[in-house]
């Protein structure tokens, strides 16, 4: 519901039906609270000190590289998301289509690298 | 009768847009987006490329560097000083070279910089000016001091014998980190910018989107550092 006045709201400031500064509004309207982004930090803060705690844990091979680039993942998608207001602008602009492209230019990108680290045997695990 | 009022309304509406232009960074476009942030996101992705090509070459240098040293190749061991060469003979890769609670301690005076940049956007969007000018001048303090300690972790691995010249691996590690740094004192250089114009007093909500694009900038080269730390860092 949400969603759809988000979607209605940024169509309307495309074809210039509101002035821009509603369209802004819109934006800001749907950025996170400060407490949010407080919220945030910590998440960050805490991932980055199991990330550490986890590297000198004594694990090896896929027992340490799949929960680190784990923790890294959600990390860039916290920063992304949250700080750089992606996950909001996303909504904006109508972008269940560009959410997927979004997704599916990421996905493909991650296969990509396996594939030339798997062929030239440097895959860390 | 309807041609004119047509007019007067695509009259009403330039003048709208002109005006607002001023004021803002530029008009929304059919996305939903104003072009300069749909412009950043696009100079954003065409940093994504760099970094990916600079962050795979070292991964690739990494490899091919363990496994020379420990082949105990001597075009490679011959580029660094024994005791470090045995080192990393011993632990099988070049985990005992990093210091890794000082580069996670810069990590989070990093991610702690970019808090204090979204900060900065909430105020100024919000009128604050005295809390946009201590956040933004809080974010470029952090961001020289994680420039002043990666100079010092610079200073300390060439004083070890990790020079830039020597082999791929030194090459590889100082242009991506290196490259990283510029991309910090670049956005520090923006974040000063700002903080004069704020001082000036011309910082306000309208120009809220100016912060917005900086911070977008500065957000991104701090991922770019949480994608450094797990896979240079982390990840022997």
């Amino acid at each position: 519901m949400a969603d759809s006045t988000v979607i209605t709201e940024a169509a309307h400031g495309a074809h210039g039906d509101v002035s821009h500064d509603d369209g802004s509004h819109a934006e800001h309207a749907h950025h996170p609270t400060e407490r949010q982004y407080w919220i945030v930090f910590v998440a960050l803060a805490v991932l980055t000190a199991i990330e550490v705690a986890w590297s000198y844990a004594g694990f090896e091979g896929a027992a340490l590289v799949v929960p680190l680039l784990s923790m890294m993942a959600v990390k860039f998608l916290l920063v992304a998301g949250a700080f750089m207001h992606l996950y909001f602008d996303l909504k904006i602009i109508n972008g269940r289509v560009f959410s997927w492209a979004f997704g599916f230019a990421l996905l493909l990108a991650v296969i990509v690298y396996f594939v030339v680290f798997a062929a030239f045997d440097s895959l860390p695990f | 009768m309807s041609d004119v009022a047509v007019a007067q309304g695509v009259e009403t509406h330039d003048a709208h847009a002109g005006a607002s232009d001023g004021e803002h960074a530029g008009h929304r476009t059919s996305l939903g987006l104003s072009n300069m942030k749909l412009a950043m996101w696009l100079f954003l992705a065409s940093e994504c490329l760099l970094f990916g090509a600079l962050i795979s070459t070292f991964l690739l240098s990494k490899a091919n560097f363990i496994t020379e040293v420990l082949a105990g190749n001597p075009n490679v061991t011959s580029t660094m000083p024994a005791e470090l060469i045995e080192e990393f003979q011993a632990a099988g890769s070049v985990e005992p070279f990093w210091d890794i609670p000082f580069t996670s301690a810069s990590s989070f005076i990093l991610l702690m910089s970019s808090l204090t940049m979204v900060l900065a956007h909430k105020a100024v969007s919000e009128d604050d000016d005295l809390q946009t000018k201590v956040w933004l001048a809080a974010t470029a303090l952090l961001g020289s001091t994680f420039i002043a300690g990666q100079v010092y972790e610079f200073t300390a691995f060439y004083r070890e014998g990790l020079t830039y010249g020597g082999n791929l691996y030194g090459s590889s590690f100082y242009t991506l980190t290196g490259f990283h740094g510029v991309h910090v004192s670049g956005g520090i250089l923006m974040l000063l910018s700002l903080l004069f114009v704020a001082f000036r007093g011309k910082l306000n909500s309208s120009r809220a989107e100016t912060v917005e694009l900086v911070g977008l900038y500065w957000h991104f080269v701090d991922i770019v550092w949480v994608l450094i730390f797990t896979i240079v860092y982390l990840i022997p």
